[in-house]
């Protein structure tokens, strides 16, 4: 039990941190794509501990003060399930049969949370900004989920270790490789998830100031922003662990999750922003088409 | 939801860990995306590549309440006043602000006009003032350096003194502003 | 177009009178009873469409407001300006705001600031810039700004006066030095 409760711990802040890392690398990696100098790379840390220390007097309800709670429970939940390196008996985290519908349940728990907590702070933009991205995270949601169901029709399990089990012996075993068109869509779906360009519609923060976290400010924001940096985290080493084989030790589960970090970062700056009712009709049908595709090769 | 008395005082700066806070503040200040008068078209540079205010940690926020700095372009009508004193009280302790331009100091080019202030230290607590008209990005730049230098000495207190003194910067307030139906204490 | 002009100017064979006149350009002045009429003949017969301007200027010292109406035609952008005098206490001039939609703003911005009023102006009495104005419109000559601004917003601070000429002179030594000009040139 005692080891359980350490291990969330060591996870839960090895994950803020390398998040906030690899925020404060998109933001390097973007200015030198737009060809400034940029930020340092531990300036998403600098800003966090502002936040943090920043007095606050607001008070906008119970909801209010719970939503980055959600948001950060979320994000553990998520990390919880998914095993961050195979076979590893220092961080031990839980696992069961059919943890994979659990951990897309808990993904749609913490925006759920951000969600309420937005509307509790009775700024009408961040009611239009939770509309926005509640109809943005259904949608996405649909192809995710053809997506796990190709993946547990073709490996016969929905346990998250099962499948890293599965993918061991040689990088042709990958899920990447085997079923590509399910990896392509799970792709696409990743970049809503991460909210990158073009499907940012939710925090848009031309248009409306800066979506849910509207009126959020000091140490809620800075709440947000941990929780973001674990969320996002989590659904690296997710995605590592479907469809790129897990990670077979430290060094590998770093690399690997720092690649697939790069790419949104290097497709969402030269992209501009879907509307609503173009992401969503997007998301609809064509990650579910190549998930389809996918889906009819193993079942025949 | 607003109080009905003057906040307490806030702690004075004698702990060790404030130093750390300081140096956090100073490199990574959080400007209100509000372009209150003409030396907004100066701010716009600072984003693109040739001025980049990102290395300094500076990035424009688009609302008050997430955002530390305040910079008041140019000259202030009255009525822009009444507005800015909304977004200044709505951002969170502690904040700054930037005056640009001499209509701030001592009302520059529009020092007799019937609707802008002439010293902008009497109705905002102004850390610091840039002049020019309008003042060039670099000076801008200049300018947060020097707020950056504050900041970590301490000394940028503006928003202390905006509580301790806020019946004096509430009278100066309401005797321009002459339709007032804003909050007396709007935290 | 200002052969229509004209003919519609002299038509009923009252006063008008050319301030000036150039290619493309007239600017007539009229009395304040003709200037309904004159602005309908121009935009229904002479094709002076748009509206850009409605203008004003205090005449103090005759006691009369000189009120001007810019008009451009839609076929070669010529500018037809018609200008008249309106009596400066209690001032109420025709309002354009049934021909165009955009004269209701001119005619805010002239009520506020020169105390003109126009009746049937549909958002005559709501504020225009200024809110919770006290005085006299401010765009009146008799309206002293300077002490307005000295009594509303203080003493301003002590100013130094500095001499461009000896400060340069201090600073480099060199004012009044000549451009040196190269062998060759003029």
């Amino acid at each position: 039990m005692i080891g359980l409760i350490a291990s969330i711990a060591l996870t839960s802040i090895g994950a803020l941190a390398w998040g906030l890392l690899l925020g404060g690398v998109s933001r390097m990696v973007t200015a030198r794509i737009h060809g400034r100098i940029g930020p340092r790379l531990t300036q998403n840390y600098i800003d966090l501990w502002k936040l943090f220390r920043k007095k606050s007097s607001i008070h906008h309800g119970t909801m209010f003060w719970l939503a980055p709670m959600f948001r950060i429970t979320g994000g553990i939940g998520v990390l919880l399930l998914v095993p961050l390196v195979a076979g590893n008996s220092l961080i031990v985290n839980m696992s069961f049969a059919g943890d994979l519908l659990l951990v897309v349940y808990f993904m749609f728990f913490g925006c759920l949370g951000m969600a309420l907590g937005a509307g509790d702070s009775g700024h009408p933009y961040a009611v239009i900004a939770v509309s926005r991205g509640l109809s943005q995270m259904s949608s996405y949601e649909l192809s995710f989920s053809a997506v796990v169901l190709v993946l547990a029709a073709g490996l016969g399990t929905l346990s998250i270790r099962e499948m890293v089990a599965a993918q061991q012996g040689g990088i042709l075993s990958w899920n990447a490789f085997r079923f590509p068109f399910a990896t392509a869509a799970g792709l696409i779906t990743f970049l809503p998830m991460q909210m990158a360009y073009p499907f940012s519609i939710v925090l848009a923060p031309q248009e409306i100031p800066i979506g849910p976290p509207t009126e959020y400010s000091s140490r809620f924001l800075s709440f947000m922003f941990s929780g973001r940096a674990i969320f996002g985290v989590a659904k690296l080493v997710l995605f590592v662990n479907l469809f790129f084989g897990g990670a077979g030790s430290w060094p590998g589960l770093l690399v690997k999750t720092f690649l697939l970090y790069m790419f949104p970062v290097f497709v969402s700056p030269v992209f501009p922003r879907f509307r609503t009712e173009q992401s969503v009709r997007f998301l609809w049908f064509v990650p579910t088409a190549l998930a389809a595709v996918d889906l009819v090769r193993v079942l025949i | 939801m607003y109080c009905n008395r003057i906040p307490d005082r806030p702690d004075e700066r004698k702990r060790i860990w404030d130093r750390v806070d300081d140096m956090a503040r100073a490199n990574s200040l959080w400007v209100t995306a509000y372009g209150t008068g003409c030396g907004a078209i100066e701010l716009r540079p600072l984003h693109t590549s040739r001025f980049d205010m990102e290395r300094f940690g500076i990035a424009m926020r688009p609302t008050p309440r997430q955002a530390d700095v305040l910079i008041i372009s140019g000259y202030l009508a009255v009525k822009t006043l009444k507005r800015v004193i909304r977004v200044y009280e709505q951002m969170q302790d502690p904040k700054y602000i930037i005056a640009l331009g001499s209509c701030t100091i001592n009302g520059g080019m529009y020092f007799d006009s019937y609707n802008t202030l002439n010293i902008l230290d009497r109705y905002l607590p102004v850390d610091v003032y840039v002049n020019g008209c309008m003042p060039r990005p670099e000076a801008i730049i200049d300018g947060f350096s020097l707020l950056m230098r504050k900041i970590k000495d301490g000394h940028a207190d503006g928003w202390k003194h905006y509580r301790e003194n806020l019946d004096f910067y509430r009278e100066n307030q309401k005797s321009v502003i002459s339709d007032w139906d804003l909050p007396d204490y709007n935290w | 177009m200002k052969d229509c002009l004209h003919g519609m100017l002299t038509e009923s064979a009252r006063e008008w009178d050319v301030v000036r006149e150039s290619d493309g350009y007239l600017h007539v002045m009229v009395p304040e009873e003709r200037v309904l009429e004159v602005i309908l003949g121009a935009r229904g017969r002479c094709g002076m469409t748009v509206l850009q301007l409605i203008s004003a200027v205090d005449r103090m010292e005759t006691g009369a407001f000189q009120l001007t109406w810019i008009m451009e035609g839609d076929d070669d952008g010529s500018v037809f300006m018609v200008s008249a005098f309106y009596p400066r206490e209690d001032c109420t001039v025709p309002t354009m705001g049934d021909l165009w939609p955009a004269a209701v703003a001119f005619e805010r911005e002239l009520r506020e600031m020169y105390g003109i009023r126009f009746p049937g102006n549909p958002r005559q009495d709501e504020d225009f810039l200024l809110e919770g104005w006290k005085e006299i419109p401010p765009m009146r000559r008799d309206f002293n700004t300077l002490e307005y601004s000295m009594r509303t917003f203080g003493e301003r601070r002590e100013r130094k006066h500095i001499d461009p000429r000896e400060y340069i002179s201090e600073m480099t030594g060199e004012w009044d030095t000549p451009v040196p000009i190269k062998d060759g040139e003029e």
